[in-house]
């Protein structure tokens, strides 16, 4: 059987036990962690650059495609075989394999899961600074393919911030280097570029990052609200004084009343909105601004503003805060989860759309925000059995998306393009800026041979989700449309 | 006759054809403003939309001219000396603000404004671009190439806060990444290819930003050592201290008379107004920060006596407004100056910068130093001794002397030296960057060459 020769070289390159094959196997590397599936032919665990190497190489040969994998807890698709194919595990790639502290560096492979950075580095006195809320199970190389941003990120910086250089397996089997430990260096920002790829450019197999010295003090507030739009409206006025913590998070009642079920985080049920601030640096400037923060929370309407009291009650708060998807996933057989950016001073406006959104669809949409970055992560509720609801999750999940466009936003903030929002790149980008946007990938992955058919959306998917008047190549500049 | 008097009437009636009259300038003292290294276009170009620049570009490709885009012009001098250059494509009429969204901390800029005149407009709001360029640079230009200030320790790079950017491709398509927001990951990151593209990609029409609260006060503390060593082990100490300065810079020795606000009338001419050094100046380290009144004294208190000198108002102004022209008030005295923009892993700060005085003076030049020691990112001025002018190849032979010094992680890239003598060694050096998919992204986006031909780093 032709799949029997593949496997057997695949097994030849990595080892009897590094390849799955079985139905019964593979079932598990069918999904991530959004709505999508994909079957793989092939699930292979690789233990070093020369075997993804030689396992690329083989698969430029055999015409499979590949899709590289870190913990799968994506939430747009990334990680799905979708054209069938071979699943290039990092599982068995996770090492620390430098921490170069005078140059405040580490140097890791992408198989690492994001904590255990942290953990690795916290007794020297630094950490990683990028923290989803998955950073317990994702890995830096997942991180670096999304971009990956977290709660912190707001003063801290997203991935790309915090990578200076990568070693990369091209489709073509080349290994290169794009940066180094230098913050930067002469020449396209390839790093840089590379960041946020999500697979489809090559596969990164050593990754440098920055890492960041723990602050002196902490503060961690959480201002309770009766009224969802005065904790929209304090994220508002924070933005605009000019006060900027390292954390701003928003839960509203129906949320935080799950999360409160599932892991007492200490958040008061009867409030219709929180919010998590966090202050870090030095001791003096947390102090004042705690308070400065407290004040503006009161005058725009917080019924009261607690203050964490030891780092216990701090990491209470933010489990309640980072384990919210589990809480909900408790008491909904599925949900949906976007991931909309809107400008900081729409956020008012938007929650009151969304809450306009879950009438119209009947749904029930929880909502959990980046906001002091104004990234919306509202939870669908559903049943994924009936096909009915599930189309109209889908439905209601657009119209807010539509929504973040129309106030200048984006799509995505964080958890990338993948397969679930190609259609929208179209309303997004001009036809113009797709084409670019193709030919760069055509630098590194000529034939798509790696994770096929993600983030761009084939023009034909463009011509049925949008009206026919956008530029077309013939004229490419004649109707650019103003940036975005 | 040569090749570019023949084709002077053509570049200068297509363009008047395609952009009008008044968009075309072929005043040849305009022209030499513009010139690279000796060589002026045949015309200027000024186009005010991004369709002009996209059909500008699109006659350049038909027509086989060589385009350099030019913002302010403070940047000109960067590369390798251009064979020809038949266009300078000007983006000075594209100098408004799109979109400025106080409330949202972000600002949507054209590419041809002043970054002096964006920053102004922040203020108003109490606001911050921290993009600290030399005076006179504009938004296009500085993201171009990649230019940063002693505020990259605080702020980061334009990497860090540059949300968006549109721009034309050398082919004529317009391409566009990011957005207007300040976290987004919706297709590729093409801001991050344009940051120091040194326009050879394409030409950036307008860029978006994310701002920062502008400190309500700053002081800066001025810390003095007797060596290197010395300075190296305090910024080590900082590193691991709680205290995180906006800039964080250090001086060498002869670095310190070149921030002096006069500016001489004569290169050849200069002298202090008085005697320069009597005593060997000190190592300088000059760490600026914000904050409440409490705050500060808190910094000033952990730097203790390492501390020599408080710097506020004018006079701490007046210092930083010398070391972001540093460039430029070193060429005002030494025309002759080669001068690199050099990037180290912060480990390597101290080799690098004792291979540059060593290499420098093993030469005959002397090197001026300052940087950034958080980040290890450089300008060092290669100085010519008046006593005894280097021969044009010596340029090559220092270079070469210093690169080799360094780690395969650096890169030390030649900002100003005179053209004679960039003939004889190449001016961008390496880099560890994989030169071969560089040069497919050169040929994607602009296959014809258009752009910066024989400037950049890779055709």
């Amino acid at each position: 059987m032709f799949s029997f020769g593949v496997a057997r070289k695949l097994r030849k390159i990595v080892g009897r036990d590094a390849v799955l094959d079985r139905p019964e196997d593979l079932m598990l590397y069918e999904y991530d962690g959004s709505l999508a599936r994909g079957e793989p032919r092939y699930v292979i665990f690789p233990q070093t650059t020369e075997q993804v190497a030689e396992i690329v190489k083989l698969a430029g040969r055999e015409a499979l495609a590949i899709v590289p994998r870190g913990a799968g807890t994506g939430l747009s698709g990334g990680a799905i075989a979708r054209t069938g194919g071979i699943i290039l595990s990092f599982a068995r790639m996770n090492k620390i394999l430098e921490i170069d502290i005078p140059n405040l560096r580490a140097t890791v492979q992408p198989g690492l899961v994001n904590l255990e950075l942290s953990n690795a580095l916290a007794p020297h006195g630094f950490y990683f600074a990028p923290d989803p809320s998955s950073q317990k199970a994702c890995t830096i190389g997942g991180n670096v393919a999304e971009n990956s941003g977290g709660p912190h990120t707001l003063a801290n910086g997203v991935t790309v911030n915090h990578v200076t250089g990568l070693e990369v397996v091209l489709p073509s089997g080349r290994v290169v280097q794009l940066g180094s430990k230098a913050a930067s260096a002469a020449g396209y920002d390839l790093t840089g570029f590379f960041v946020g790829s999500e697979g489809t450019l090559g596969i990164a197999t050593a990754i440098t990052v920055k890492i960041t010295h723990l602050p002196e003090a902490v503060a961690t507030l959480l201002a309770i609200y009766n009224d969802v739009q005065q904790a929209a409206n304090t994220v508002v006025a924070l933005t605009s004084e000019g006060i900027t913590p390292t954390a701003i998070e928003m839960l509203d009642g129906w949320t935080l009343r799950a999360v409160e079920a599932a892991v007492h985080a200490g958040y008061p049920l009867d409030s219709a909105a929180v919010l998590l601030i966090e202050l870090e640096g030095l001791r003096e400037a947390v102090e004042e601004h705690a308070e400065t923060v407290s004040e503006l929370c009161r005058r725009c309407g917080a019924r009261e503003v607690r203050r964490a009291r030891d780092e216990a009650e701090r990491q209470l708060l933010w489990k309640g805060r980072k384990t919210a998807f589990g809480a909900i996933g408790r008491i909904s057989p599925s949900y949906y989860v976007q991931d909309g950016v809107i400008p900081r001073t729409r956020v008012p406006e938007t929650l009151r759309k969304i809450e306009e959104v879950a009438k119209k669809y009947s749904l029930t949409i929880g909502n959990i925000f980046h906001a002091g970055d104004g990234n919306l992560h509202p939870l669908i509720l559903f049943d994924a059995r009936d096909p009915e609801q599930t189309q109209r999750t889908l439905d209601a999940g657009r119209e807010i998306l539509d929504f973040c466009i129309g106030v200048g936003g984006s799509i995505t903030g964080e958890h990338g393009v993948g397969m679930e929002k190609q259609d929208l790149m179209c309303s997004l980008f001009s036809e113009s800026e797709r084409e670019v946007m193709k030919r760069l990938r055509e630098c590194f992955n000529p034939d798509s041979l790696l994770n096929p058919q993600k983030i761009l959306p084939s023009p034909r998917l463009c011509r049925e989700a949008i009206a026919p008047n956008h530029a077309s190549l013939e004229a490419p500049v004649a109707s650019a449309p103003e940036l975005r | 006759m040569s090749a570019s008097s023949i084709m002077e009437p053509t570049v200068v009636s297509r363009l008047q054809q395609l952009l009008g009259r008044e968009a075309t300038v072929a005043d040849p003292a305009k022209l030499q403003e513009v010139a690279i290294d000796g060589c002026a276009p045949q015309a200027i170009a000024l186009p005010s939309s991004a369709e002009e620049i996209a059909a500008t570009l699109r006659v350049a490709g038909e027509q086989d001219w060589v385009v350099v885009p030019v913002g302010g012009g403070t940047r000109l001098h960067v590369g390798r000396a251009p064979e020809r250059v038949d266009l300078a494509l000007s983006l000075e009429k594209l100098n408004r603000i799109l979109t400025y969204d106080p409330g949202d901390l972000t600002i949507s800029v054209e590419a041809g404004m002043r970054i002096h005149s964006v920053q102004a407009e922040c203020r108003q709001n109490r606001q911050l671009l921290p993009l600290d360029t030399s005076a006179g640079a504009t938004i296009g230009g500085a993201l171009a190439s990649a230019e940063n200030g002693p505020w990259r320790a605080g702020f980061g790079a334009s990497r860090d806060f540059c949300i968006g950017v549109e721009f034309i491709t050398g082919d004529g398509f317009c391409g566009r990444g990011g957005g207007r927001v300040v976290k987004n990951v919706a297709g590729y990151d093409l801001m991050k290819l344009m940051i120091g593209s040194f326009g050879s990609l394409g030409v950036i029409v307008s860029a978006n930003f994310k701002l920062f609260p502008l400190p309500a006060q700053t002081l800066t503390c001025l810390c003095e050592f007797d060596s290197l060593a010395t300075l190296i082990e305090f910024r080590d100490w900082l590193l691991r201290s709680p205290l995180s300065p906006m800039a964080a810079e250090v001086v060498n020795p002869p670095a310190v008379e070149y921030f002096s606000d006069a500016a001489p009338r004569d290169p050849d001419e200069w002298a202090p107004p008085t005697a320069v050094a009597e005593n060997a100046p000190a190592w300088q380290l000059a760490l600026q920060f914000a904050g409440s009144d409490r705050v500060l004294a808190r910094c000033r208190q952990e730097l203790g006596e390492a501390e020599h000198r408080t710097l506020r108002g004018e006079e701490e102004a007046a210092f930083w407004r010398g070391l972001r022209n540093f460039e430029q008030r070193v060429m005002s005295r030494h025309r002759n100056a080669l001068i690199f923009q050099v990037q180290v892993p912060i480990s390597e700060t101290s080799s690098a910068i004792e291979a540059a005085s060593a290499a420098a003076t093993d030469y005959n030049f002397l090197a001026a130093v300052i940087g950034r020691v958080t980040t290890g990112t450089f300008v060092v001025a290669f100085l010519t001794l008046a006593i005894d002018p280097p021969a044009v190849t010596q340029f090559a032979s220092a270079a070469s002397a210093f690169r080799s010094r360094l780690s395969k992680a650096a890169s030390a890239v030649v900002l100003r030296c005179p053209v004679e003598a960039k003939r004889h060694f190449d001016v961008w050096g390496s880099t560890p960057i994989d030169l071969e998919l560089m040069r497919k992204i050169k040929r994607a986006m602009d296959a014809k060459n258009v752009l910066n031909r024989g400037r950049f780093m890779v055709e």
